[in-house]
């Protein structure tokens, strides 16, 4: 058996461009015809995965990082079968993913766009009963199976309640049992604590490293970069369909340490301040964002020697209406490297 | 939360069994969902009357104050029940309707709702979501022919002339063609996202060729020609000679023959566009988007 859980090599994935689709598209040799005349003219062409390499050691929580559309939820639904690739390999628990797709959802226990993915109208044990026919669960194991996994995700007393009548948190739950039932080796966990509260994402993160302890590969994308950094073992970032890094949440931040960031919160905030600040030697990757406090942003950037560079943030800062409200110099974070590589927030 | 013994051994066991398995519990998700959704009692109770009434007093309006028109249809189609003659014709046209939005659909519906993706993760053969669909429809379809021979009898007098069983035999030899259908219909709808003008079209075919108020002699040649490939046409036929002229299964053989064999063709068209449907989709992304 491989020692990896999940092998690609240079993945691409490439879909039909939409009318008035930006720079991204391209004319490919994929034809089609311009009836009625007969002539082909090429077809253009958007490239969501663009050769990805990836090797998921058995047993490690593997955390796919990248900014809207960078490519990480077709990246997974390829890795669940639900899409082809357009060229390269990928093995999932060492079988095909295009000549063996039925072993490689046998192997995988998928969680994709979350509470939805579950039927409303059936109660949460008649969710997971279903499902588990689906997988191919015998009947006596299903039965057993099933109320192991209410119990474990706390379900029991409203187990017979139609998911409808659940909180956001409780459907999660009842779609990660989904994903849990037929006892496979590799997780696949799209953004598995989108929209929950923090006590029941902080109890789904618990969830996440007890199932890591069990032995699980797990596969996981987030839009949390704490959560990243506090559950993975290795991180990829992707961008433009790429990888452009990958390493241990530690190796990622010394990637940047020689560099300090500069954390600012300022009140009157607007663009033409930032374009002065990036025209400050030695500073680069500056992001800012606006608080919920009213017209205080926060203001974040890397700077090669923030001794030098501060007087002159300083400068521009005070006065226009501006006003500067706090500043930090602080040691780089996943987010910052997350910055440093892509040029835009997680959340971009 | 509790931790778990685990050894990764996956629980699931392929094979024939395990998708029979798969099949019933997609039939009974199906029946379980469609009863929680209590309008389908009203809708059950009233469609059936609605629909043929608007041809039966339009019939009785054309018949003149005595009546006297009515002998004139009878010497047109040999029916003496306008009502029960109507009634079957609409009562098929519903049914293919029915079917149309409820099959046709069923997969779109599980799309935009969001399960579509989840089922389709799992090592389930992808056409038994479709057929699994086809039980509870079949069931609830039975029932609103039940309550139309009841409602009709009940408050229009309509009495069978004929045999209930050689009407029923009808009914279950045309199911593969108005499933058939269904299933090429879902699998264009997932595809194309929307095609209710496709559903239009051949609920307009069926009214307009097959003769479901009157009897297709009266329709010009090319018509009729045109009457000749559409199932229903055999369905009606059939379902009228067995459940009012007292037709034998002898009578009724060249239309069941026809049935058979429109069947077995969009049974396979169903199949065929299902499986580029399935395709396609997996190299578009379809599935995942509503």
């Amino acid at each position: 058996m491989s020692e990896f859980a999940i092998e690609a090599s240079q993945l691409v994935k490439k879909f039909p461009a939409r009318p008035g689709a930006g720079s991204k598209t391209e004319a490919t040799s994929s034809k089609r015809k311009r009836w009625p005349f007969g002539k082909r003219e090429p077809k253009p062409m958007f490239t969501a995965v663009n050769g990805v390499d990836l090797q998921i050691k058995r047993g490690e929580i593997f955390g796919l990082l990248g900014p809207n559309g960078a490519g990480k939820s077709t990246t997974i639904r390829m890795l669940c079968t639900l899409l082809e690739p357009t060229s390269g390999t990928a093995h999932v628990n060492g079988f095909d993913l295009v000549a063996q797709a039925n072993d490689v959802r046998r192997s995988l226990g998928t969680l994709l766009a979350g509470e939805r993915s579950i039927y409303w109208k059936l109660t949460g044990r008649e969710n997971l009963e279903y499902f588990a026919a689906l997988y191919h669960i015998p009947a006596a194991v299903a039965r057993q199976r099933v109320d192991e996994l209410i119990e474990r995700m706390e379900l029991k007393d409203r187990a017979n309640e139609l998911v409808e009548k659940y909180s956001t948190g409780m459907r999660q739950r009842v779609a990660i049992a989904k994903a849990l039932l037929a006892r496979p080796p590799i997780l696949l966990l799209d953004e598995p604590t989108l929209g929950l509260d923090p006590q029941a994402a902080r109890r789904l993160r618990e969830l996440i490293a007890e199932l890591k302890q069990e032995g699980h590969t797990i596969l996981l994308t987030t839009h949390y970069m704490e959560e990243a950094d506090q559950l993975s073992d290795r991180i990829g970032i992707i961008d433009t369909g790429k990888i452009i890094a990958l390493d241990t949440p530690e190796g990622l931040k010394q990637r940047i340490e020689q560099k300090e960031v500069i954390r600012l919160e300022v009140a009157g905030w607007h663009e033409e301040i930032a374009d002065k600040l990036k025209s400050i030697a030695g500073i680069e990757n500056l992001i800012s964002r606006q608080q919920t406090e009213a017209d205080v942003w926060e203001v974040n950037m890397q700077a090669h020697n923030s001794r030098t560079a501060l007087p002159r943030i300083v400068e521009h800062i005070s006065g226009n209406g501006t006003r500067l409200v706090n500043m930090n110099i602080v040691k780089p974070s996943l987010e910052d490297v997350f910055i440093h590589l892509t040029g835009k927030a997680l959340r971009d | 939360m509790r931790s778990e013994m685990s050894i990764f051994s996956s629980l699931g066991k392929p094979g024939i069994l395990s998708e029979i398995q798969a099949f019933i519990a997609i039939t009974r998700r199906e029946w379980t969902i469609f009863r929680r959704y209590p309008s389908w009692i009203i809708a059950l109770l009233i469609w059936p009357l609605i629909f043929p009434m608007m041809y039966i007093l339009t019939g009785r309006a054309l018949s003149g104050p005595d009546g006297s028109g009515l002998a004139v249809f009878t010497k047109t189609t040999g029916a003496t029940d306008f009502i029960g003659y109507i009634v079957i014709g609409t009562t098929v046209w519903m049914w293919q309707n029915i079917v149309l939005w409820d099959v046709g659909f069923s997969l779109r519906n599980e799309q935009m709702r969001g399960t579509l993706e989840s089922n389709w993760l799992s090592p389930t053969w992808r056409f038994s979501y479709l057929l699994g669909h086809t039980g509870p429809q079949i069931i609830s379809m039975a029932m609103f022919v039940l309550i139309t021979a009841v409602e009709f009898g009940l408050l229009f007098g309509v009495k069978l002339h004929g045999s209930i069983w050689l009407a029923a035999l009808v009914m279950i030899f045309s199911i593969p063609a108005v499933y058939g259908l269904g299933f090429a219909f879902a699998s264009l709808v997932i595809t194309l996202k929307e095609a209710s003008a496709f559903v239009f079209l051949v609920r307009g075919l069926v009214m307009i060729f097959c003769g479901i108020t009157f009897p297709i002699s009266l329709l010009p040649g090319w018509m009729q020609s045109v009457a000749t490939w559409l199932p229903q046409t055999y369905m009606i036929h059939a379902m009228r000679a067995a459940a009012f002229e007292n037709a034998s299964l002898t009578d009724l053989w060249p239309d069941l023959k026809a049935l058979i064999l429109f069947g077995i063709f969009w049974l396979t068209i169903g199949y065929l566009l299902f499986t580029w449907m399935e395709r396609r989709a997996r190299q578009s992304g379809a599935i995942g988007q509503y």
